[in-house]
Order: structure tokens, then sequence, then C-alpha cells
């Protein structure tokens, strides 16, 4: 935080005189006169620390004082690069240099070494990059055994090299890691001279709890932490060509710059902007090189003939059940990636007009046969807008069905039904890095540092410098232990909690009743329900939770005056989703919780464009910006937009389109960019029902487990390969621009779904992304005036009044919400118990969930060297006394089994997890958690309950794999 | 303090500190691995991996190198090096110097002077818990000590409050430290009355008084006589600050190798505390005032005020940048007051006794006493409290004289800080000024002396690698300036090499001087610098 300046100071720099605000530092003051100070342990983001002393100037006073840190005083004379300063300063650098590899690592990649280019500046070294000298040998008197002792270099990180012996203990990495991601790694270790960077308690960065954000290696001047080679060798910026884009991991959409060269990303950097200001997580800074993966698809691929009837393929999808997989023959690391030799034999390589001429044509065929409606299309939320938009359209007006949906149907569209019904928008009403103005931050149901890294930093430093933080969740994870209260309730006992809470605000007399009164409906019906029923001891027993917990977690919302509440699957995914958020809701508006700085109600968005695809209209009841079909005057519009008739009903959502696939009444598929073999509930029922589909279409980067039930593959571009507009979890569309040029007969998506739609029957030209973005905004409210063009280096928040100057709106409702009343409403909602429970058989709780390293269904980042090689295994995550008490030893092979299927997995202690629940990411297609989850529905959302079902667990002989 | 009180606890408990310790530490206390990594790694008293059954340390520093250091771990390696449930290690200066060679076995201070100490030595090594120290006390010995005997400590605090008012009490007290021109006796020499007045100036709800009992440089052992004799009078000094200042929290940090005078001062704080003079509401002033002691997990460096008080708030004990200065932000970022154990002891002297007898005590125009630790190669080193004024050479006759009558070379005024003069400068009154002037530094006052026999270089150096080992590493001159420093010195080996290293050296000190965040960095070149310089026909 900026300390606040009141009066101005007068004082004379070099002989000028300025005039700053008080508690400015000299090296500031310095900068703003134009007067540039030497600087290497100083850095804009961190709190200076003054130890590198580069930066000493002449007040006046027996030695030298470093500008970094001391502030300006009235009448201050002083000098910064007088002669005998300037002495000292190379003489520092000598000293530093004596110690220093020349050329570093740094000079030797990228090629900017901080302190290298001091030695330049003063005369004692020459030359640039591999060719860094010492210009003569006065320096010998100065060199050091130090540089000759054993190798002090760490290699146990996948992607970063830490040589000790460019180290100039300048604290920046120490800052960076502490102070900007609150990963809290690194540290000095030992004393004096011998001195070093340490992480943890002075292990290898490797065997650390190192996330591997990389917010050291950006942070570091010297050679001290330095990319490793990921495709190319890393190389000196000037030579390479940079790209800015945003990354295409998750909802945060941080901006960040790739440097390129050879049609080859080399690496990736944090940009500044008000998302990321410039940070990264592991994913976006070294998860970018699965688009070079050996297993793209080039060409597009038909089924052969001795292929059908369609089934699974691979072992693994064949059947995930049981050790009995049949590994091939060769030697094969079990789990991993699809073997491409199991599966690319039952396909032929094709020309894209024949594929696409077959497509339409069995399209067409299925749309005259069955209907329209036994067609179906899913999006993806990984794509663009443009590319949503086009998508919609071609199945809604091309297929002519609105059985259009994608997987914010599985993330958050329990969360979306409960903010439409209650204050008529299914957006952030804040942005998340308002968390600097809070007072309170409540999250739940997020693991947030593994699924919003990002944001998860900005939520941590926060909850060390201006809110308390408060999590509540199955899990006690990162987040909990950075808490100043946690609540570590049951799965699926949310609705209960938050009674609970409720309850206590209104007993107490805790809410704020002139918010309620003036911009609220419906408060004396939740009032009568939660403070009947939902007394704390009332909830404790099912929520699991003491009454005393729920009483200080209450009383603290109830006090506090700025709370912001972030959710993310832990609440969604339910059975009682809809009834969850409504819950978050509710206790939003009665404290008055929106509409104001610090203040809102932000479901944490998880692809990259979950937000964007959804405004795009890939929603099987809406049209483009939550437009509803259902309405007639709507529906023309469109019908008139797109010149064609368009389908009366609403159409069905992901699970009722699989169990149509199951019962036949849908007969023909276009999926783009999903996979709902791994990412969809109850696996074995997905298996049959894609088996059963007369003809589906996948289109993606590499050959899924979902296409082995294709009849035709598309070979697509990945997101570095095209140009498109993305909306992140805060509403913000962000440009995300063609870094490299696709491989072999690769094609952007947007250009195959107008292929498609032109072969039948509607019209679909384009010449470019950006055409598409604006037919698509000229139809929405919300987007109206963006255009590619005035999005700009950081992208505009939606709604935006002014595209070419304003950055859009941060904070909506602060008048009132687009509801027809214009009043926010309360939904009171009664506890419900999830649709299954465990039993003397099916003992443990099943929660799914992701892991840091890996997104969804593992196609991208299994296919990341240093993701995968990071968190390569699949495990099962149980408590420590639930591993003893069942007597499985660590790293144990077993059999996990539900009402639906069985997996075979190792299990893995983790402190984090309540007893009695056990916690599977569904990443790995050798270990599918999804074979065990339930399809059960949220009736309104229409999610299904990944986050709970019934699981029993059986040893296995088998030895760990290490 | 909290952390590293638990840290040292483990330390004590199970003779070093386990990984497993640290990582339960962490989680129950939600502190980062890496911070306790930080503090198990910097402090001395800290180590990882379990001890022999016993350790024994030999201190490398100035006085105990005189003392035949090297011929004595010779005789040690050779006694005991092949024994497996011992190990022989180097420590820093234990603050000793009077009873040099001093070697600590299992952390407890042991003499070898002459062969008798060496059999009792030897017989402490095979059985470390038959070593009883006993000190013996005696605050009678001190001209500065108002008391005949225990009843009436703590009087003059008592009898003043009895006439005066809290305001006009502080008042007083600041007014007479500050008329007696009392400056601080820790080195640096602020002036103390001054000091009081600007704490007592802050508006600020918590303040503290914090006792740096922590002298660690060679040669500088007064501070652990005071705590022995004396320990009432420190106490006493620091509730006349507090109640001056209006802080109610004092701190006592204590340098880990006084274990022995730890005793002392704990008995002292009890009778204080029993007598009414600490806990709530003492003396009916409707003040608290509490004092606890801190003990040092160890280093040099901790002196260093803003040093001290990062350990107290259980970080690395690194300086910091100032300003601001303690009397601002100080403990926990509020006022403090931090005085030398010398400074409050003799405040409680002044406060008692009363300007004019302050006065009378210095000799001509000096006024007061002063608490001199004289080591080297004199007769009968100790602590001898002589008056302001006195010069070099009556205090070095004090000490008995030059050992086995063998002439003066050079001597340090002001510890191991100090610049060396010359016996040119015998004559030198007791007085920073007139040290200063003659380029060196009074410091703490604490005499080290060298006869003729000593080679000077070798001298210098051993306190530049003094101040390399104790260096905390935080900025870049000092952390490599030092070593650096201590290379190039052991480079010089004929008068051409002095060519070439000298000017390197030079501008090395100078840049440490210029820009180091500390004292330590400040000064750590100028002793053997002034060898180089002063002594140019002795060197080589």
């Amino acid at each position: 935080m900026l300390k606040k300046k009141f009066s101005s100071i007068q004082m004379k720099i070099d002989g000028q005189s300025v005039s700053v605000p008080e508690g400015t530092t000299i090296l500031e003051a310095a900068a703003d006169a134009g007067i540039s100070i030497p600087t290497l342990c100083y850095h804009p983001k961190l709190n200076s620390v003054g130890v590198c002393r580069f930066c000493v100037v002449d007040v006046g006073e027996r030695v030298l004082a470093a500008s970094c840190t001391r502030t300006c005083q009235e009448g201050m004379d002083l000098q910064t690069g007088s002669k005998r300063i300037k002495k000292y300063r190379k003489c520092l650098t000598e000293m530093l240099l004596a110690d220093h590899p020349v050329p570093c690592q740094k000079e030797k990649t990228t090629g900017d070494c901080e302190l290298e280019e001091l030695g330049r500046e003063y005369g004692i070294l020459s030359g640039e990059g591999d060719q860094t000298k010492f210009l003569d040998e006065n320096q010998s008197l100065l060199l050091n055994q130090k540089l000759a002792e054993p190798e002090k270099t760490d290699l146990s990180s996948p992607v970063i090299v830490v040589d000790h012996h460019a180290c100039i203990l300048c604290d920046r990495c120490i800052r960076a890691c502490d102070d900007l991601q609150c990963n809290d790694i690194i540290g000095r270790s030992g004393k004096g001279y011998s001195s070093s960077i340490g992480f943890d308690l002075n292990q290898p960065m490797g065997e650390s709890q190192c996330v591997t954000c990389g917010e050291c290696v950006s942070a570091c001047p010297t050679g001290a932490l330095t990319q490793k080679t990921i495709t190319l060798p890393v190389i000196s910026r000037d030579d390479l060509e940079q790209v800015d884009s945003v990354c295409p991991y998750c909802g945060v959409g941080c901006s960040l710059t790739y440097h390129k060269i050879e049609n080859k990303i080399v690496f990736a950097e944090g940009r500044e902007s008000p998302v990321n200001h410039g940070r990264l997580c592991v994913k976006g800074r070294y998860g970018w090189d699965y688009t070079f993966h050996s297993q793209r698809l080039t060409k597009p691929l038909i089924r052969k003939e001795s292929f059908y009837p369609k089934g699974p393929l691979s072992p693994e999808v064949l059947k995930s059940q049981s050790g009995k997989n049949k590994k091939s023959g060769r030697n094969k690391k079990p789990g991993g990636i699809v073997d491409y030799d199991q599966v690319m034999p039952a396909f032929r390589e094709a020309e894209w007009d024949e594929v696409l001429d077959l497509i339409a044509d069995r399209f067409l065929k299925i749309k005259k046969e069955f209907g329209s409606n036994s067609l179906a299309g899913f999006g993806s939320a990984k794509c663009s807008n443009e590319e949503a938009y086009l998508f919609q359209k071609l199945i809604r007006a091309g297929f002519g069905t609105n059985n259009v949906d994608h997987c914010t149907r599985l993330c958050h569209a329990s969360s979306v039904a409960a903010l439409m019904e209650t204050i008529g928008s299914g957006a952030v009403t804040n942005v998340f890095a308002d968390v600097t103005e809070s007072d309170l931050i409540l999250i739940t149901g997020s693991n947030s540092s593994s699924n919003h890294p990002v944001a998860a930093t900005f939520f941590k430093e926060a909850a060390r410098k201006n809110a308390k933080l408060i999590v509540v969740d199955v899990r006690e994870h990162e987040m909990a232990a950075q808490a100043d209260h946690f609540a570590c309730i049951k799965p699926g006992s949310d609705v209960a909690f938050y009674n609970g809470v409720m309850h206590v605000l209104i007993r107490d007399g805790l809410v704020d009743q002139k918010f309620i009164d003036e911009r609220t409906e419906g408060f004396e019906e939740l009032k009568k329900l939660v403070l009947k029923d939902y007394s704390p001891a009332q909830v404790e027993e099912t929520c699991g939770v003491s009454a005393e917990i729920i009483e200080t977690i209450a009383r603290t919302i109830g006090k506090s005056n700025n709370m912001l509440i972030f959710w993310g699957m832990g609440i969604s995914q339910h059975v009682t989703g809809t009834d969850n958020a409504r819950c978050l809701i509710s206790l939003c508006l009665m404290t008055g919780s929106v509409g104001r700085p610090g203040t809102g109600l932000h479901p944490l968005r998880g692809q990259n464009n979950v937000q964007g695809a959804s405004d795009a209209g890939l929603i099987p009841i809406v049209y483009p910006d939550y437009q509803p079909v259902g309405k007639t005057e709507i529906r023309e519009k469109f019908e008139q937009a797109w010149e064609c008739e368009l389908d009366h009903d609403a159409g069905l959502t992901v699970v009722e389109i699989m169990a149509g696939a199951l019962d036949s009444s849908i007969r023909g598929m276009y999926i783009l960019g999903e996979n709902p073999f791994i990412s969809d509930p109850n696996i074995n029922k997905v298996r049959m029902a894609l088996s059963n589909l007369d003809f589906l279409v996948t289109q993606d980067i590499f050959l899924t487990e979902t296409a082995e039930f294709a009849d035709v593959i598309l070979p697509a571009t990945t997101y570095f390969e095209k140009t498109g507009t993305y909306t992140n979890t805060d509403r913000r569309v962000q440009m995300g621009r063609k870094v490299v040029d696709p491989p072999g007969e690769a094609k952007e998506d947007w250009k195959v779904i107008c292929e498609i739609g032109n072969r039948i029957g509607i019209s679909m030209n384009y010449n470019s992304s950006s055409e598409v973005f604006d037919e698509f905004t000229s139809l929405t409210k919300n987007y109206h005036g963006l255009s590619h063009e005035n999005l700009g280096a950081t992208g505009k928040l939606w709604p935006c009044d002014n595209p070419e100057e304003g950055d859009g709106t941060r904070i909506l409702f602060d008048q009132q919400f687009p509801t027809e009343t214009g009043l926010g409403k309360f939904v009171p909602c009664p506890y419900l118990p999830p649709d299954e429970s465990t039993d003397e058989e099916f003992e443990f709780v099943l929660s799914t969930g992701r892991l840091l390293e890996h997104w969804h269904t593992g196609t991208m980042t299994r296919r990341s060297y240093a993701l995968n090689e990071i968190a390569s295994t699949a495990y099962a995550y149980f408590h420590p006394d639930d591993l003893k008490r069942r007597d499985l030893k660590d790293e144990q092979f077993v059999e996990i089994s539900s009402r639906r299927g069985t997996i075979e997995i190792q299990v893995k202690a983790d402190q984090s997890i309540r007893r009695g629940v056990v916690f599977i990411p569904f990443h790995f297609r050798e270990s599918p958690a999804n074979v065990l989850t339930n399809d059960a529905l949220d009736p309104f959302g229409k999610i299904p309950e990944f986050k709970v079902c019934a699981v029993k667990v059986k040893p296995l002989e088998k030895h760990a794999h290490k | 303090m909290r952390l590293l009180r638990k840290l040292i606890q483990i330390q004590h408990d199970k003779g070093f500190i386990d990984d497993e310790s640290l990582l339960e530490i962490s989680s129950s206390e939600k502190v980062p691995l890496y911070h306790l990594e930080g503090l198990v790694s910097f402090y001395t008293y800290f180590r990882r991996v379990p001890p022999a059954r016993v350790s024994v340390q030999i201190c490398r520093d100035i006085a105990c190198k005189m003392a035949s250091q090297k011929a004595v771990a010779e005789k040690i390696q050779k006694e005991f090096g092949s024994r497996n449930d011992i190990e022989i290690s180097f420590t820093s200066c234990t603050g000793r110097c009077d009873s040099a060679l001093s070697v600590l076995v299992n952390d407890q201070p042991v003499a070898i002077r002459n062969e008798k100490d060496w059999q009792d030595f030897q017989s402490v090594v095979e059985e470390p818990d038959s070593l009883k120290i006993n000190l013996p006390t005696d605050p009678l010995h001190w001209k500065c000590n108002p008391y005949q005997n225990q009843d009436d400590w703590y009087s003059t605090l008592k009898n003043l409050l009895e006439q005066k008012s809290l305001t006009e009490f502080a008042q007083h007290c600041i007014k007479n430290v500050e008329e007696s021109g009392l400056r601080g006796m820790g080195g640096a020499g602020f002036p103390t009355g001054k000091k009081w007045q600007m704490v007592a100036d802050e508006n600020a709800e918590f303040k503290t008084v914090i006792c740096n009992a922590d002298e660690s440089e060679p040669g500088t052992f007064k501070d652990r006589v005071i705590l022995k004799d004396l320990s009432h009078l420190i106490i006493e000094g620091m509730i006349i600050a507090g109640l001056s200042v209006g802080a109610e929290n004092g701190i006592v940090f204590l340098r880990h190798a006084y274990a022995p005078e730890q005793r002392i001062l704990e008995q002292a704080i009890k009778q204080a505390r029993k007598k009414g003079l600490l806990g709530q509401n003492i003396l009916g002033t409707g003040k608290n005032y509490e004092i606890e002691i801190f003990v040092s997990p160890g280093g040099y460096i901790l002196g260093e005020e803003t040093a001290l008080m990062e350990a107290l708030e259980d970080r690395r004990g690194e300086p910091r940048n100032k300003p601001p200065y303690p009397v601002q932000e100080g403990y926990l970022g509020k006022p403090t007051l931090i005085n030398n154990v010398e400074t409050f002891a003799l405040s409680a002297s002044i406060i008692h006794h009363g300007l004019e007898w302050w006065q009378q005590q210095g000799i001509g125009d000096y006024s007061g006493l002063k608490f001199i630790p004289v080591s080297g190669d004199v007769n009968s080193p100790g602590v001898y409290e002589v008056p302001w004024g006195t010069t070099f050479r009556e205090i070095i006759q004090k000490a008995g004289g030059m050992k086995d009558n063998k002439p003066l070379q050079a001597f340090l005024p002001g510890g191991a800080s100090s610049n060396f003069l010359s016996d040119a400068d015998l004559d030198l009154p007791l007085d920073f000024d007139a040290v200063r002037n003659a380029g060196s530094m009074l410091g703490t006052g604490a005499i080290i002396t060298f006869n003729e026999d000593r080679n000077l270089l070798e001298m210098g150096q051993n306190i530049t690698e003094f101040f390399r080992n104790e260096s905390c590493g935080k900025c870049v001159p000092c952390r490599i300036g030092c070593e650096k420093g201590v290379n190039l010195v052991n480079q010089i080996s004929n008068q051409q090499n002095l060519k070439d290293v000298l000017p390197v050296l030079e501008e090395i000190s100078e840049t440490m001087q210029q820009t180091s965040i500390c004292g330590l960095g400040q000064v750590a070149l100028n002793p053997v610098m002034s060898v180089l310089k002063n002594f140019p026909g002795k060197i080589l």
C-alpha cells in the first residue's frame, strides 16, 4: 500500500529544486526529476529493503544513505552521483562480480544480467551475452575461491535453474515469493558471507513446497534463478519476437507476453494489467508447450469401416475399472497420455473437403430423418467468444435446435440459475481485485490457490494487509490455512451452514436493515425459515461444525462493512447447488454487501472463457447475452438477424444430451473442444451413450478419449494459433493473439464452423474473427460498443459505456438490480441432503476437483513438460487417520468403487482432507474419477453432483511404481 | 520472542533442532518453514545436527589468541581429537578476556591459563556436569554503588517517588542524567539524557525500555562484571528510565554466554518484584512495569540496537535501515529507549548521588566514573572503575602494568573496533574527543594492550576475521567486503605485495565505511587499516 501523501516537501537533488509529497523516497523523487540512480535490490513492485547499497546518495550525513529506503526531508540538498559515490558503486560492483560467474546464466540466455550491465557501465566488464569478460586483471586480488567451490547449481526443479554462485542476495526473489505471490517458500539461510537463498528448510527447490509460479525468476536480476529450456534454448530478448496475449488456462485471465522465435514459443512472462499485475502461476508461465506436442492432430480423420460398430479404442477408455488394463507390449509407463498406436489404426486421414461434405451430409440426413432436436452440440469454454457465438449460431440456425450447451453446465450452472433468479444477472458483481477495498473476504467451496492461483495471491495479500479471511470448505487447503476463521463443513451441508450463519445475523440484529428495506424483497419468509429451524445448535450436527464456530463466523460477517464473497465448484456442483448459491446471495443481500467497493458476489469462473462462452449463448435456454429463447420478440430478433427460423423451445443440457444419446433421442453430435468422456459424471454411462450415437464429430487439438467414439475427427488449432476474444471471471473481455502458425492442416475453429455452416445451408462468411465479434456485439447490450480494436492491451470490463477511453464497469448494481422489480430477491432454502449417502459398505464421501498443475481432462496439461513432470500421478487423497484406520500405506494401490463403477488408484495421505472424505482429481484418464461420480442433477441448474458420492476402498497387492 | 524462545527450548532440551520440531512449529504457529530456517541458520546457539556428549569450543578472538590459543588448541586437539564423544570447534569471543584462554565446555565457561587450569579442564571435559560455577558477587567493590547492603537497594527510586509526583520525578531524572553529561556506554556515546528526553517526548501508548546486555566485542567484558556485582543498579536504572519516559515494558537482552550472570540478574529481578518495584501499580505510582530477560541465541551483531529488536521480534538479527531510529520506531515499531548495562547502572548512581558528586568523581574538568575492561599483555586483566580523564598509562598501571615488564607497543583504546594507538598515545586522557582526535575511538572503553613482541598485522587480521565471522550478511559491502578484506590481508607477505594490496583494501574499507547499513560494516576494516597505516615499519 502506498503511504498516504499529504504535505509537500521542498528539496534539492543534484542542485535541482524539487517538490515532492511527504513520504516519497529519494529514489522516487530523483526518478521524477529525471535523475537515474543505479539499483539492484530495488524493484518497483516490492517493498524496499536497502541491502545492495547501490542507490546510496550523499545527504550530508556521516555516511551515505540508501535512497530506496530514505524518505525525503524538507531542505535536503543531496548528491546522487558524485565522483566519490561512483567510486563506491564501482567498488560494490567489483566485489560482487568477483564472486559472480561471468557471464552468468541470465547473461547467457536472456542477456540481461543487471549486475553484468553495471559491470560494463563501470568499465569492469566488456562484451555482452556469451562474450562478457573482465576487462583487466585488476580483479585478481579480489577473485575468489568461492567460484571454484563444488557446483552450487540446483537443477531439481523441472523448469528453473538455481545457481547460488550468481546470487547477490538482493532478496528480490524472497519478496516476490512472499509479498507478491504470498507463497512463503524462499528465505535467507545462513549468516554472513556464507548466506544463501534457501527454499523451505534449505531444501533443493524441486523438493520444497514451491509451487513453481516462477515469480522469483522474473524478479531475479542475475543468473541465480533462470529458466530452463522448454522448447528452444532461451536467447536474448532482443533476438526474440514478443506477442502480448492472455493466458489460455483459468478464468482469471492473466495478461502475459510470449517470447517466440521460428514458430516456437521460448518462454512466457507476466504482463502488467489490472487483472494480474504481471503475476502468473505455473500453468500460465510454463504450461504452453502442449501446443508443440508431437501428438497434435494435423489432418482430418475418418473412422475406418472395420472399426464399426463404434466403441472405445484404448484400454483406459475401454474399461476404466480394476487393474485389468492390458498395457501395450512396449515398456509403456502406466498411466499418462493416450498411446496413439492403440487408437490411430481405427482412423484414416482424409482431405478437408471430404470430411466437411461428409459431416454436412450426415447431419442433414439425421435432421431429415429424426428431426432437428435429434442433433446436439457441445461448444467449448476454451474457445473464443467468436467461436462460441458461431457454434451456437450453427446449432440453432443450421441444426435448427437449441440443444447446445458447454461445460459451464458442469461448473457454475447452478450459480448462474440462482443469480439470474435473485439479482437478474449471472455474472460477477465486482472484480476479484477489489479485495483491496474489502475488510472481509469469504471464500467458500473454492480451492483458489490451486484453481485460480493468481487471484488467490491477491486474496492472500488482502488477508495479510486489509481484510479478515473466512474460509468454508470440506478441505483445509492452502486458503484455509491462511484464514482467520475456517469452518470444515461436511460435504453437501452448505445450506444448513449458511442458514445457521444467517440465523445468528438476524437473531443478533447484525443485518443491514436499510439495504433490506430499500433494495430487496422476500426477507420475511427467509427470516421465518432460518429463525425457526437453523440455530447453530440445530445445524452443528448436520454441518459437522461446532455452534461456536458458526457464531464466530456470523459475528465476524456481521461486524464487517465490506464483504466480498467468492465461491467455486464446492458450492455449485451439488444437487442443491442452486440452493447453496441462493444462500450466499441471501447472506450478501442481508448484509448489504453488494454494489459498493470491496463488496460483491463473485463465483470464480473456471475456464478462460466460460464467462464469454455463456455470454455468447452456448446455453440451451438463452441466445447471446442471456436473451431467453422462449420470448417471442427475442426469437424473432435473432430469426431476423440470422435469416432463418429458430426452435421455439429450450434445448437440452449437457447431462440431458448424454442421456438422450443413450436412449437414442439424440442421434448426431458435434463436440468442439470438450472431452465429456473424462469430464462428465458416471463415465460408464457416457461410454454407452457415446457408442450409441449415429454420428459424432469431434474437433480438438489431440485425439481425446471422447474422440475414440467419433466418426470424424477434425484437427483444431490451439489457443496460440488464432486470434479472438476471451472474457475472464471479472467480465473483462480481452484479446488472445495468435502467436504461432498451426501445424499441418489444423484449422482455426471458427473457420471450421463456418465451413460446416455453409455446407448445411446457412451463410457464414466472415473475413476475420473481428467481423464475427462485431456481429455478436451488435446483438447484445452488454458487449455493445466493444471491438477488437478498442479492447486494447488489457481489455475492457462489460458493460462498458465508453470503450474508447474507459475500462468498463467494475462494480454492478450500486442503485438497483436488473430484475423486474429492481429489487434483489431472498429465496429461502430448506436444507436437503445430498443425493447419495454413505453406508457401512460405501463409507467414504468422494469429492472431486482439480490440482494446481492440471487442467480439466488433462488434454493440454499432461502434454506440457513442466506440469506433467511436477504432477504425473493420480492419487486419491485421504486423511492420514483414515489411511491408518484402514491399514493403508502412502502410495499404495487401491480399488475405489462407487455404486456406479470402480477405478484403480494410489492413495496419498493429506492432512487437509476431512476424515471420512476422499478427494480425487478428475484429470487422469488411467484413474478417471468420473467413473465413480453421481449424475444426479440439481433441478434448476441441471448440474451434476460431482462433490458428493459414496465410495468404498479395497487395497490391492500391486506395488507403487516410482 | 515467542518463536525464538520455542527454538531455544528445543535446542536446550534436545541439544539440536530437528526437522520434525520445525515442521511442528511451522504448522502450530503458522510460520513458513523458510522463516524458521532463516532463524536456526542465523543464530549461533542453534545447531541442526545432534551434538556429541561433550562440546569444546575454543575462543578464537584477540585476547585468547594472545593467550597461546594456537598451542592450547593443538593440545586439546591432540588430547581429545580422536574421541567420538567429544567435538572440538572454535567460537567467537566469549566475553571472558580477563581469564584468557577461554573455552566453553557444553556452553559453560572454563579458563585455561596455566597447568592447574589445564588439569581442571581435562576433568571437566570428562564430566561436564561436574562443573559448578559459583560467582562471588562483590557490590561494595564499586564506588558508584550507593548501597551498603541489600536492604537499601532501590531506595533512591523509592525516596524520590515519596518526595515527587511522577511528572516531577521524570523531569528531575531526565534533567540529572542530561546535566551529568553521561553518554551511552555501549560504544556509540550518544548523550543519554537527550535520548531519554526524545523517548519521553514521543506520544505513544506503548513504549519499551531495553537494556542492551549483549556486549560481545573482543576485549569488552565490563557489562558482565556489572551484571554480576551491580544487577540491582541496572534494574533500578531501568525502572527510573521507564517511569521517566513513560514505558511500562522492560526487556534485558542478555548475551547467551552470560548464563552464570543471568542467574544473579534473575535473583535481583525477583527481589525487585518482591519489593513492589515491578508488577502492577509500582510504588503506588499507578504505573505498571515489568522487566523480562530475553537470552540472545547468539551473535555479535545483535548488540546493534535495531538488529537486537529484529531478534526480539523473532526475525533474523539484521540491522534495520535508519532512520527511523528506535526512539521513534523501535521494538514492535513503537518508541523504544535502549541503553547499555553500564549506562543504566550509572544513571541510577547519578540520580542517587546527585550531580555534584558525579562531577567530583572525574579528574580535573572531567566528571564521572567509567568501567574499563583491560586485557591483553597486562599483569592483572580485569574491569577497573576509573575517573574520566585518567590517562591510559594510569589505567594500564591499575591493571598491574605490562606483563613481564615488556614495553607496550600498541593498544586499542575502545575495543576491537577501535584503531590501534601507539605508546606515544598513552598519556591521552579517558575522553571521547581526545581519543577521536588521536585517530581512534573510545567506543566501549575496552583497552587491549600489546607488548613489543606482538605481531600487529596478525592482531589486525584476527580482528578483521572476527568481523567477517560476525557479519550478518544483510548488506553487500559488509558481507563481501569483510571476506575480501580478510583474504587481502592474508595475501600480505612482503613490502611489494603490500603496495599492491593496500590501495584495494583502502578502497574497500572506504566503501564499507560509507555504504554499510550498520556500524559493524562501517568499522570492520578500520583496525587493520590503522595497523597498515600507522605501524608501517612493524608489519613485515
